[in-house]
């Protein structure tokens, strides 16, 4: 028989076991966090500090699972920080008026419409994605200014949300809901037919075609679900955070780079996990790091940029690899 | 035995203005190996296309089983019982090799919306057993696997439809001789089962070999069926270009003849995976060819040379300037062409003007004082291109997509020879243009061999290199398998026992 | 066939034009032809030229280079602080000097590691970002020595921007750079194959961005006088959106002319300019008339450049008829 292996070389099959691998990244996570404890003189492993990192940490771990299934097509979406500003509007103003069903149905609902509205642009228009999310997210950015100027709107998306509403913002219920989306997350990606599907067409569009997988209703399909999980991520931010300000001026992207960072990150880590998995781990690398920053005295909305766009730099040159083909 | 499984009646296929398909009837019987030849463009790959459902068909009526076959997509072509492993399609690179078997059929294994991706590797480790392929590991991703793997993965796949018909477009190029036979064992299976298969080969021995009736095509029209135990590799191929081929355009003379100066020197060259430790020299006004199987890394030769691959070690020594070429603009800068194989993605610039297309390698010789390139001098060697290669266009400015791909390949040459040339690299040139255009590049490289131009000519055409090339370097495995000089033992059946 | 018929897709530009220009003209009731406005139309058309004749350069390439607004203001704000410090006559070379190295930087990250140009320029446009805002808190809003106002003066303010267009029309319509930027927009795997070096065009490509940013710095220092906390905000879009009115494709290419950066950049300024004289200057109207319009004009040359491209090839059977028997060579037999 004719041997067939992967080129593979087998060196790197030692540390193939995902695993291991997993483990390994625990390890060195568990020593980042002991070091910074020491740098920082035990302000970074007290119990209150740890709370606010994993408390803040859900939200941009929900939208890094939306961007992982627009990446995993193709796509690129720039107007995801400005549809939560809009998600956390809604939140906020159906959870005071309806309570919780408000407060989940609000988000939700906005979230996932207009990410659903972005993919029916982005597939029928054949805009590349990155530009067409900048012009929706200029007008996204300019229907939140329409609600902060007019009279009556004003009152209601600057109204803080109820404090009892807030629960998905706090412990335990926060990790709970990242669990479940956890959950859901794997799931859709690796196992149900629409998310192979949503892989297959970033993986080689012309295959996936020839084998009969219906390209605009799956890229509606990743509009819906990456929609739901960004829906969620606006209703954990506004739970977290109690009031969103508007943004203006594209300063809404900024919104996205956190979680933009957390999944150029786990592109790099994908080749040995599952990229679900390295979401969250990644998610707690990055603000485990800004919030160093913080605890260190770098100030925020400066310096700590500086190093954001450093950070998302440094990670696609290396997420980029050893890439051969045409990058534009 | 003798019923037909497939019948095509007056189907016809036009791409834009292009007729690739002409009054096509076709039919298939139960239990047959159907063979498909014809040159490049004959319009094969489109009518196999439309049978596995990828493209509807313009006119004409198609019977499966006697009954009126109309497929909307690839899936409604597999719920027929029909499928294909196409030519350049491939595998999604993203996804495990098992996943890749049953892509855009895996609700078959969902259960309560989750696919059972368990269920589904066994599936598709019996689809391996039951067709007796090689084993594949299915938990994988494709990404790192060869291409030979990939395309057993692709005829798993295929074969998983458990289909009445079976289309293979170009597979066996890709295939090493074991898996060859195995695939040459299971046709003969299929056939046994009552099954039908339609085979698409370049190797008209080949297709002899393994099929019961082949048809031939030509400019998108049927020429002829005939029945391969009464036919020859000859009658074929006369067929196929209508008309007797053997010494018509290549060259008479069986003497090696060139100059003794050296132009180019390859010494030890190396790429990673792909070639190794290849040497030779290419004389003024010699075509040096270059021929091989499909792996065999002809290609990436031509590439090295050129400069458009990092090789790991070897020099690429071009003996006149006394210089070793590293990337592709010093190989640009001094005085080397080449000419890809993939005239659409890789040479030329198909959304731009001819005059666009003609002029981009000449910049450098034709800019001015302060870097100023006179719109007036490209024109000029724009125009004086398109008259010397009689290039049929209504004027310069027109978009080379839509010029036919003889006119296309004559653009892709004549941005090259406006220049003052030491060498010239062709690969594949006479991929995909008709005879008319084919006679004329050929006549163009003894135009160019005469003024002393050293030519490599890769090729995956045997006839070709052996009709033009002096010495001709048999490639296997990434490396040279032996060089022969025109006047030793010049034939096919030579160069392919060194090959194999 | 018709032959030099001009094409659908280059008549776009000027009819948005027109049609803009028409608009606001009926609807602010004349005062868009004011001389006055007409000298502040051009005013605020400026800088957004200057940058746009660099950022074209990029474009044409297929990439795009969104961190001219920031480095607008960083340079604005080092060169100022320079100019102060140690002397008014450094405040040209460092506005250009600092301008060029993140060009550079740039380029370098884009062609050497392969990142996708919009997400390296975004990272950069928010990390020089926040750079900037660092700076201004320690140093505050600053004013242009006095030495350097005389920059402001027209007779050097005019011919500078004339020159620097000339010089750029020239450089990208009869030059090898622009040549080889609108093949490597075209098909950047036949540039290499040809034997363009498409890495160093890249990179001068994004070096010439970030020049042409420095221009815009000093007639931006010059015009209002100092720097401020909104210096360049927004202007990456506004020089993005200036091409892509002007008519230019996403994806570069052969089609791109710098005429069109000019037509784009009068067409976006008279959009502002329009929308501030029928009273609708807010955040809101201007962004969202923006959005929708680069959408539409984004789609509307897609389409358009669709059918200009449409296959009409000639079969390959139709030319044998005619084919000249000398043409087959008949060697010998």
């Amino acid at each position: 028989m004719q041997p067939l292996q992967s080129t593979q070389d087998s060196i790197k099959k030692i540390n193939q076991n995902p695993l291991i691998f997993f483990l390994m990244l625990i390890a060195i996570i568990a020593a980042f966090a002991v070091f910074f404890n020491f740098v920082t003189g035990g302000d970074f492993l007290e119990r209150t500090n740890v709370t606010v990192i994993i408390s803040h940490i859900v939200w941009p771990t929900f939208v890094a699972w939306g961007i992982c299934f627009l990446f995993a097509c193709g796509y690129t979406d720039l107007s995801i920080g400005a549809i939560i500003v809009l998600g956390s509007f809604a939140t906020c103003i159906f959870g005071n008026w309806y309570g919780y069903p408000g407060v989940m149905l609000g988000g939700l609902i906005v979230g996932t419409l207009l990410t659903f509205l972005n993919f029916n642009v982005f597939a029928f228009t054949e805009i590349p994605s990155w530009i067409a999310g900048i012009s929706l997210a200029m007008i996204y950015e300019a229907v939140a200014v329409f609600l902060k100027v007019g009279k009556s709107t004003a009152d209601l998306i600057y109204a803080e949300i109820d404090k009892s509403l807030r629960i998905l913002g706090r412990l335990p219920w926060s990790i709970i809901l990242l669990a479940a989306g956890f959950v859901a997350a794997y799931i859709i990606y690796n196992r149900t037919t629409v998310g192979l599907n949503i892989r297959a067409i970033g993986g080689n569009k012309e295959v996936a075609k020839a084998l009969g997988i219906n390209i605009v209703k799956t890229l509606l399909w990743v509009g819906l679900i990456s929609g739901i999980f960004i829906g969620i991520a606006s209703i954990v931010q506004e739970s977290v955070a109690g009031r969103t300000t508007v943004r203006t001026g594209l300063t809404s992207i900024y919104v996205v780079f956190q979680p933009l960072a957390i999944v150029l990150l786990a592109q790099i880590l994908q080749k040995r996990i599952n990229i679900i998995i390295a979401v969250p781990i990644c998610a707690v690398l990055i603000y485990a790091v800004f919030n160093l920053l913080t605890i260190l005295g770098v100030p925020s909305g400066t310096l700590q940029e500086a190093f954001l766009g450093a950070f998302l730099i440094l990670f696609g040159i290396i997420g980029q690899r050893g890439y051969k083909g045409v990058v534009k | 035995m003798s019923e037909n499984i497939l019948e095509i009646k007056g189907l016809n296929k036009y791409f834009g203005t292009t007729h690739a398909n002409k009054n096509i009837d076709f039919s298939v019987k139960k239990g047959e190996i159907k063979g498909l030849i014809g040159e490049n463009g004959s319009g094969k790959s489109t009518l196999l296309s439309q049978i596995a459902g990828l493209y509807p068909r313009d006119s004409g009526r198609m019977l499966l089983n006697g009954r009126e076959y109309d497929p909307q997509s690839p899936i409604d072509a597999n719920n027929c019982g029909i499928s294909m492993v196409m030519q350049e399609l491939g595998v999604v690179g993203t996804l495990p090799a098992g996943v890749n078997v049953f892509l855009g059929r895996t609700s078959q294994f969902t259960r309560n919306g989750i696919v059972n991706l368990k269920a589904l590797n066994k599936a598709a480790a019996e689809q391996f057993a039951k067709w007796d392929l090689p084993k594949v590991p299915l938990n994988e991703l494709t990404d790192g696997m060869m291409i030979e793997t990939r395309k057993i993965i692709e005829l798993a796949r295929a074969l998983s439809v458990d289909p009445q018909l079976l289309l293979l477009d170009e597979i066996t190029q890709s295939l090493s001789m074991n898996n060859r036979n195995r695939l040459y064992d299971l046709l003969k299976r299929l056939k046994a089962m009552g099954r039908s298969v339609i085979v698409i080969t370049h190797d008209v021995e080949e297709l002899i070999q393994i099929t019961d009736s082949i048809t031939v095509l030509r400019d998108g029209a049927v020429v002829g069926e005939v029945l391969s135990a009464k036919t020859s590799p000859d009658e074929i191929k006369r067929m196929m270009v209508g008309r007797e081929i053997s010494g018509e355009y290549y060259r008479a003379d069986m003497k090696p003849d060139y100059r003794n100066k050296v132009v180019l020197s390859v010494k030890n060259l190396l790429v990673e995976n792909e070639i190794e430790d290849v040497s030779f020299d290419v004389h003024e006004g010699e075509i040096l060819g270059l021929c091989g199987l499909s792996d065999s890394g002809i290609h990436a030769v031509g590439k090295a040379i050129y400069g458009l691959t990092r090789r790991s070690g070897g020099t690429v020594h071009l003996v006149a300037k006394g210089l070793d070429i590293k990337n592709s603009t010093m190989a640009l800068k001094n005085n080397m062409a080449y000419v890809p194989k993939d005239r659409d993605n890789e040479a030329l610039m198909i959304n731009a003007s001819i005059l666009d297309n003609l002029s981009m390698p000449s910049l450098s010789e034709l800019q001015g004082k302060f870097g100023y390139i006179a719109p007036r001098k490209t024109k000029r060697l724009a125009s004086d291109m398109t008259k010397k290669l009689s290039i049929k266009c209504t004027d310069i400015n027109q978009t080379v997509n839509t010029l036919s791909g003889g006119n296309k390949q004559k653009v892709n040459l004549g941005r090259w020879l406006a220049k003052d040339l030491k060498l010239l690299i062709l690969d594949c040139p006479t991929r995909g243009v008709d005879v008319g255009v084919k006679a004329y590049i050929y006549s163009l490289m003894k135009e160019l061999k005469k003024e002393g131009i050293a030519i490599i000519l890769i090729s995956d055409e045997l006839p070709e290199v052996l009709g033009m090339a002096d010495r001709l370097i048999v490639m296997k495995g990434g490396r040279v398998a032996g060089i022969i000089r025109r006047d030793e033992d010049f034939t096919e059946h030579s160069v392919i026992g060194v090959m194999i | 066939m018709n032959k030099t018929r001009i094409s659908f897709a280059d008549i776009i530009p000027f009819a948005v034009f027109i049609v803009i220009f028409l608009f606001f003209e009926i609807a602010s009731g004349g005062k868009m032809l004011s001389p006055f406005n007409l000298s502040t139309i051009l005013e605020q058309s400026l800088i957004t030229i200057v940058v746009g004749c660099g950022v074209l350069f990029v474009v044409a390439q297929g990439s795009i280079d969104l961190s001219v607004g920031a480095n607008l203001a960083l340079s604005g704000v080092v060169a100022t602080w320079a100019a102060n410090a140690a002397g008014g006559v450094l405040l040209v070379p460092v506005a250009l000097l600092v301008a060029l190295i993140v060009g550079i930087v740039n380029g370098v990250i884009v062609s050497k590691f392969k990142v996708p140009s919009f997400m390296v320029t975004i990272a950069m446009l928010i990390g020089i970002r926040g750079i900037v805002n660092y700076i201004q808190t320690i140093i505050g809003t600053q004013y242009i020595p006095e030495s350097m106002t005389v920059l402001r003066e027209p007779y050097i303010r005019y011919p500078a921007f004339v020159l620097l267009v000339i010089v750029m029309f020239y450089l990208f319509e009869f030059t090898k750079i622009g040549q080889y930027s609108k093949a490597i927009g075209e098909n950047e795997s036949t540039a290499e194959f040809i034997g363009i070096p498409v890495p160093r065009m890249k990179i001068i490509a994004f070096a010439l961005s970030g020049l042409m940013v420095g221009f815009g710095t000093l007639f931006s220092l010059t015009s209002v006088g100092g720097t401020s906390q909104m210096m360049g905000v927004f202007f990456e879009i506004k020089v993005a959106m200036a091409i892509f009115l002007g008519g230019v494709l996403v994806t570069g290419g052969t089609s791109t002319k710098l005429y069109k950066v000019l037509l784009g950049s009068f067409s976006i300024t008279i959009i502002v300019n329009g929308l501030a004289l029928i009273g609708l200057s807010e955040t809101q109207y201007s962004q969202s008339v923006e959005g929708i319009l680069l959408l539409l004009i984004l789609y509307v040359t897609i389409i358009a450049n669709k059918r200009k491209n449409r296959v009409r090839a000639l079969p390959d059977e139709l030319e044998k008829t005619d084919l000249k028997p000398d043409q087959i060579i008949t060697s010998g037999s």
